[in-house]
């Protein structure tokens, strides 16, 4: 055999093994990939789908009705109030939890602090109850007589400052906001803390000894090193606010008084399901999807930057 | 292939079947079992506050009495969640039983889709086991709007325990004070001065919803039963005739002049017993609420002496009707059910002595005539309010025949009471939504 023969054999042997590898591989991604299409893909389509229909949502008498719902949602009152408190709450709770997170992975991660590791835990505990036990804990908290807010407010003699936190209707949005913050911000504060012990100590010391302080640090030196991992979790967070705030809402005010907290998720569930115009609420469907995506895509645009590389 | 290779192709298969099989098999629906014979009844009911127990009693005495039938039971307290997802496949429960204004709104679903088996003939079959027909057995007056939703003579819901619902006050309280239980509504505001004089609020409610009670029996004292009609049907501009003006007044008064301080901020989902606690601490007199108060606040703490008093609302008029709104909870059959016919029989059965007697035991009254006699004594004071003079009953609620997209003519009537209460919404607003709503409500329904 010469030479030549003998290397495109073993080239074609290759490429059996590898076909057989590559199909093999196939087959294990086989069943989550049906799972996927059955439970993501194809509901997806249909909420799209369903969005066109006047439908019930339980009979087989489904009316194709175009663009109807869009046009009727676009004149409805109540859908844009469930609109703006959505986007109040990802611009508040984003803008307050974010700063916060880094802030405090900033210290934790760099200052030796005493009881360190109990302040991390407490921070990350909020992120692992349910939200039914956050209403609870709130629901606490905010009673107009004697709960820990106003009686607070009370003991320090700012009686004047005490609210009906969650029945006056201009406060109620943000009442449930804090509760959010309170909430998201100890997971991505452990998040960064794991990417920030990631930047080499060297940087630190090398800009100390040009006599950077703490702060320059944190904005030359840690945010840009983190950045990366800064634009994921912001994409993340907007997405999961929009389920975050619904189930919270639910769980403390159920969208009131009176429909002032109702959110987007929570219109589109009254919308389907308890007034039985189950095509209307898919068109609410699509509007939040629509949403979404089109915030993270632009949020993932505007915080472009080039990746600086750790030596 | 090798030996190996093959191994891990059939593992991978047999893996990839293991997870989708599963599937597969929620979807197909079980045939019945009528191949020894007996009949297999698919009995879905929703646990409310009566708990599941019964329902097991009362399927037990049926099989005892029916060998041949077999009754699979269902009970959830989201059995509306449990059952949808089968009937969207085509596996349809032969009989359920869900009233109306739950927040899954299955049963105005079914009646809007026109989707429930016509049950008028089960009023004239014979109870099993007994020699009376189930309309001998039922109190008189039942069936009404809440049975035969579409306004005819025909019945698709029939009434399975019924509730009346009015004003829950503290006896206790009004009898130290020496006060007397409001006839009318002069009676009811200048009792609502004197309370405030003592630093006690006339009016709460635990959330907006519990008006429904309070605005159907206002609505059927100010207007008459045609009236009550004529607003549940959503008839042309109902909401801006005289009478639907003077009910709102009168509760925009109630609400922004006698009520409770802390209400609104209470009236949600997670802090509502706070307002229902204010009246067992005495500090206030009167709220909408229903016979499951007694239950639900078992355990909450009380003023010495406390007792519970049920009154009907006020009426407008000196002497005129008071009314009981009455929640009835309903049973019914789907159109689509396997076994129509014995579901009927079953349903028939329900209306039983012996079913009767199971129900009562866990507190569920049913509508029929001499039960009220049978109810136990903290049950007592609610049920005996019918027998007082000049009480009616009113039931049933909006016609649930139409939706209209963003139109929900319950959060325009009753949620917006919040509103009311604080002073965001206008009298005129209020009316102006209401009517809105009403109206394209009724057009939706004419089509």
């Amino acid at each position: 055999m010469s030479k030549s023969t003998r290397a495109s054999g073993q080239k074609a042997k290759r490429t059996v093994l590898d076909r057989k590898r590559s199909r093999f591989g196939i087959l294990c991604a086989l069943p989550t990939a049906i799972l996927f299409i059955i439970f993501m893909v194809i509901p997806t389509v249909n909420v799209f789908r369903m969005s066109f229909f006047k439908w019930s949502g339980f009979s087989d008498d489904q009316t194709f009705v175009g663009f109807d719902n869009f046009k009727i949602l676009a004149t409805d009152m109540n859908f844009v109030h469930a609109f703006q408190n959505t986007v109040l709450l990802l611009v508040v709770v984003t803008s307050i939890t974010m700063p916060i997170a880094i802030i405090f992975a900033a210290i934790l991660t760099q200052d030796k602090i005493i009881g360190s590791g109990f302040l991390r835990f407490v921070m990350y505990v909020p992120s692992i109850l349910s939200a039914v036990v956050i209403a609870a804990i709130f629901s606490a908290i905010y009673d107009q007589n004697d709960g820990l807010l106003n009686g607070t407010l009370g003991f320090l003699g700012l009686g004047a400052l005490k609210r009906v936190w969650l029945g006056d209707q201009k406060i109620v949005i943000y009442s449930i906001a804090f509760a959010m913050v309170w909430q998201s911000f100890g997971y991505y504060m452990v998040m960064y803390m794991s990417s920030m012990a990631g930047v080499d100590k060297s940087l630190y010391e090398a800009s100390q000894i040009d006599g950077a302080g703490k702060v320059r640090q944190l904005f030359s030196i840690t945010i840009p090193m983190i950045w990366q991992n800064i634009r994921t979790t912001l994409t993340f967070f907007i997405i999961s606010s929009v389920n975050l705030s619904f189930v919270l809402v639910t769980a403390m005010t159920n969208g009131g008084p009176d429909g002032a907290s109702q959110t987007l998720l929570g219109y589109m569930y009254e919308q389907a399901y308890t007034n039985s115009t189950y095509g209307y609420g898919m068109a609410i469907g699509v509007i939040i999807f629509l949403f979404s995506f089109l915030l993270s895509l632009l949020v993932s645009q505007v915080t472009k930057r080039d990746i600086i590389q750790q030596l | 292939m090798n030996k190996v290779s093959m191994a891990k192709v059939a593992i991978s298969a047999v893996a990839a079947c293991a997870m989708v099989v599963p599937l597969a098999a929620c979807g197909s629906s079980s045939a019945g079992g009528d191949a020894d014979g007996k009949v297999t009844l698919k009995f879905a009911a929703f646990e409310g506050g009566y708990g599941a127990q019964m329902y097991k009693d009362v399927v037990a005495a049926y099989e005892k009495l029916n060998p041949d039938v077999k009754i699979e039971l269902t009970t959830s307290k989201k059995i509306a969640d449990e059952i949808t997802p089968g009937m969207k496949a085509g596996n349809y429960p032969d009989i359920v039983e869900l009233g109306q204004g739950t927040e899954s709104g299955l049963t105005e679903t079914m009646l809007k889709d026109k989707a429930l088996e016509d049950v008028t003939d089960v009023l004239d079959m014979t109870v099993p086991g007994e020699s009376k027909t189930v309309k001998d057995k039922l109190v008189d007056g039942i069936i009404g709007l809440y049975t035969n939703p579409y306004g005819d003579d025909q019945t698709y819901l029939m009434p399975m325990y019924y509730s009346p619902s009015g004003l829950v006050y503290n006896k206790t309280l009004l009898e130290q004070n020496g006060w007397e239980v409001p006839t009318t509504w002069d009676e009811f505001f200048k009792l609502g001065d004197e309370a405030k004089a003592k630093g006690i609020s006339l009016f709460t409610y635990p959330t907006a919803g519990y008006f429904d009670a309070f605005f159907n029996a206002l609505l059927a004292d100010i207007g008459g039963d045609d009236f009550y009609t004529d607003v549940m049907t959503y008839k042309k501009d109902v909401w801006k005739s005289k009478d639907a003006t003077e009910a709102l007044t009168l509760v925009q008064k109630l609400v922004t002049e006698y009520l409770n301080p802390d209400t609104v901020g209470y009236a949600n989902s997670q802090d509502f017993t706070k307002n229902q606690q204010s009246v067992l601490d005495g500090k206030s007199l009167f709220m909408p609420n229903g016979t499951w108060i007694v239950n639900e606040m078992k355990d909450a703490p009380r003023t010495d002496g406390f007792e519970w008093g049920f009154a009907p609302v006020p009426t407008t008029t000196e002497g005129g009707t008071r009314y009981i709104n009455t929640t009835i909870e309903g049973v019914w059959i789907p159109k689509k059910a396997k076994h129509i016919e014995e579901a009927k029989k079953f349903m028939a059965f329900l209306y039983s002595d012996t079913a009767a007697d199971i129900f009562n035991k866990t507190g569920a009254v049913q509508p029929i005539k001499g039960m009220t006699d049978k109810v136990d004594d903290t049950m007592k004071v609610f049920y005996d309010a019918y027998n007082q003079d000049g009480v009616k009953a009113v039931a049933g609620s909006f016609s649930t025949t139409a939706s209209v997209e963003g139109k929900n003519i319950k959060d325009d009537l009753y949620t917006a009471v919040d509103s009311v209460a604080s002073g965001k919404k206008s009298l005129a607003d209020w009316q102006k939504a209401l009517n809105d709503t009403s109206n394209a409500l009724n057009e939706a329904s004419s089509k």
